[in-house]
């Protein structure tokens, strides 16, 4: 306990070295910006910055990396409640509540609350990470793509929770974009399907498109048609970052620390990563909540849980990149690059070799959190100038951007046109009251579903059943089911 | 899927029949896909789910759910008849959103064969001249330097090969490119 007292200091002394400290400050600054800017994610940005670091020494490189981490899983939530368009997958919950809270009049105190939950996740998580991180990561370890099936599982099921007023439109809008996702080279197999003989479709629909075309597109397209708005209208005032008081953020203490829990925990488990974490975190919340219809309609606890469970997920990814060199998510695969560049392996023989850097690391990404409160103020003001921009200008804008975007994927016109095509679909199922954030989830977690589902049969004879007989992805299976059976027994519960 | 009326406009009285269009059209489009499904090139492996089976599920159970909406909507509408209430949405001006889906199409097809540069620009003056711009020169000032910055941001800071269009425009593209310093 003292070493590791110890080792906190170093740490502590070392990240206010000027280098480090300059490091994680430019690594916010670029990480929330490209997190905020659609179709440029934080792992485009990670991945841009890595060549450079190979000039650095380990520690900056991996400081710089870690602030574009947290700042970037942040940075998607400022035009999620600004514009309706998250800048990642796992910013579309704080979407669905932030946005309806701006139409509101509450943006200002719905980007400071975002920001604040971002940072008690954020910091709390590597608080956790710097505590627990060997017996955490041993429990990771033991999963199976059964468990995995089980964690992704639970996440599709918090589609009952998402389809607000028609369980039916809800299942409807999952299983397409569950099917959507099966479009293109079949992963395992290596056969294609639904191709219908084209070079595009074997690459698959991208989720990124989807989601830039069904927000982005649908939502300008949504309210530029519509009859009552004026020519060049100034729709919204100057909106300015409101923190959230004491009083305000103890009233959400317990919607924090589940979102703490389930990032954190969700984040150490290689593969499941933020965008799980934060949609199971916003299903859980909406099934304790007192009022769960109210969730879609601009609900505090929705943002909160979401936006604790992003950032608590970064702690919890670092445990098992740290302790057994096992990277969890994108962002800690390319860290891991980082530290292979500079001759270092990641994995339990760092604690003992290097425990300066390790622990640099550790209070790096503590102070990180602190300052991104700060860094996602500054940059919450920039987009809120935007604001101001008459929404006919604006709308047209964001169209580019998004086409940019969309090529910028992989350089293919292909996204492109399915980005344009989701934008046309995204406007039609708004106004036919199809909900739009099911069939998002489905496309990004159909795939990872798929995948841990036939692997498992694969290793298990086709035996259904291990599902339920392994204890972790029983709990978590029937934990699913319940989940999906809720809304009928509450209704059942309110009729009585 | 849900009726959705129109502000000021009176819900139109639907047949039961017609009310269900929106689950049948989806219900017979995954019945094509499961026939689709069918025809998945397999190579038989003992003992293997194989390519198709992950599909066909999910294309089941979409159908399933078509099923489940349908019965929804008829409880709705019994539940609807007995209270008159409907839901509504703002309305909408038709021949501006169809202009703005056409240009969003014209934009990506325009992209490739004249190049993002004289397309953006073309797609941001009519754009924003369908969505309500009137004054000229701000019409014109906006869409230029709007696409120059553009342009400036992400072909000379972060390196983004955006399409320059085929034959003669792929030369106008270029000489444009010189004249803004941006090669």
């Amino acid at each position: 306990m003292i070493g590791q007292l110890e080792y906190l200091w170093i740490g502590l002394v070392n990240t206010f070295d000027p280098l480090n400290f300059v490091m994680i400050l430019l690594g916010l600054v670029i990480g929330v910006l490209a997190g905020a800017l659609p179709g440029i994610t934080m792992l485009n940005a990670i991945v841009l910055v890595l060549p450079f670091t190979y000039l650095m020494d380990i520690v900056p490189s991996l400081l710089l990396m870690i602030g574009i981490y947290c700042g970037g899983i942040f940075g998607g939530s400022i035009t999620g409640i600004l514009f309706n368009i998250p800048g990642d997958p796992m910013n579309v919950p704080t979407t669905w509540e932030g946005y309806k809270l701006n139409k509101k009049g509450f943006v200002s105190k719905a980007l400071g609350m975002a920001i604040m939950c971002s940072a008690i996740g954020g910091f709390l998580s590597a608080l956790i990470m710097t505590v627990a991180s060997p017996p955490f990561a041993k429990v990771a370890l033991s999963f199976s793509s059964c468990e995995y099936f089980a964690v992704v599982f639970l996440g599709l099921a918090s589609v009952v929770v998402i389809g607000t007023r028609s369980i039916g439109s809800a299942l409807i809008s999952l299983f397409i974009g569950i099917f959507m996702g099966t479009v293109g080279m079949d992963d395992i197999y290596g056969v294609p399907r639904f191709t219908f003989g084209s070079r595009i479709m074997e690459t698959g629909i991208n989720f990124v498109t989807v989601l830039i075309g069904l927000f982005a597109i649908g939502e300008v397209l949504d309210q530029l048609s519509l009859k009552s708005k004026g020519p060049g209208e100034v729709l919204r005032a100057r909106p300015k970052t409101q923190l959230p008081n004491l009083k305000e953020l103890w009233a959400l203490r317990f919607t924090i620390l589940r979102g703490l829990g389930i990032g954190t925990v969700i984040g150490a488990i290689p593969g499941a990563g933020a965008t799980v974490a934060s949609f199971v975190s916003y299903g859980v919340e909406k099934q304790v909540s007192k009022h769960p219809e109210k969730f879609g309609t601009g609900v505090w606890e929705g943002l909160a849980a979401s936006e604790t469970a992003i950032n608590g997920s970064t702690g919890g990814a670092m445990i098992p990149l740290l302790t057994l060199g096992i990277p969890g998510s994108g962002a800690t695969a390319v860290m891991m690059g980082a530290f292979l560049l500079h001759g270092v392996q990641p994995g339990p023989l760092l604690f003992t070799k290097s425990p300066e850097s390790v622990y640099t690391i550790f209070v790096g990404m503590l102070i990180c959190n602190l300052i991104m409160i700060l860094t996602g103020l500054l940059t919450a003001r920039f987009f809120s100038e935007l604001m101001r921009v008459p929404e006919n200008i604006l709308g047209a804008f964001i169209i580019t951007f998004c086409l940019i975007g969309a090529f910028a994927l992989r350089n293919d016109l292909a996204d492109v046109w399915f980005m344009a095509l989701f934008g046309i679909l995204g406007y039609f199922m708004r106004r036919y009251a199809l909900p739009i954030p099911p069939l998002i989830l489905g496309v990004i977690l159909g795939p990872l579903a798929e995948s841990y589902f036939l692997t498992t049969m694969i290793g298990e004879a086709n035996n259904i059943s291990v599902f339920f007989l392994r204890p972790v992805s029983g709990c978590l299976i029937i934990s699913s089911i319940g989940l999906l059976f809720m809304p009928i027994i509450r209704n059942l519960w309110k009729k009585k | 899927m849900d009726r959705v009326t129109t502000v000021g406009k009176k819900p139109r009285a639907v047949s039961h029949l017609s009310h269900l269009k929106g689950p049948l059209l989806i219900f017979f489009v995954a019945l094509y896909f499961f026939f689709l499904a069918g025809r998945i090139e397999e190579f038989p492996m003992p003992g293997q789910l194989g390519p198709a089976f992950w599909p066909k599920t999910i294309l089941i159970l979409l159908m399933i759910s078509c099923g489940i909406k349908a019965v929804e909507l008829l409880f709705a509408r019994s539940k609807e008849s007995e209270t008159g209430e409907g839901e509504s949405l703002p309305a909408v001006h038709y021949p501006k959103l169809l202009a703005m889906i056409a240009l969003v199409i014209a934009v990506v097809a325009a992209m490739e064969a004249i190049g993002f540069l004289l397309a953006n620009l073309l797609f941001l003056i009519l754009f924003l001249r369908v969505a309500g711009v009137r004054k000229k020169p701000l019409l014109f000032l906006t869409s230029g330097l709007g696409t120059i910055l553009l342009l400036y941001l992400f072909v000379k800071v972060v390196y983004l090969p955006l399409p320059k269009g085929y034959w003669f425009f792929d030369d106008v593209t270029i000489f444009l490119y010189r004249i803004l310093h941006l090669i």
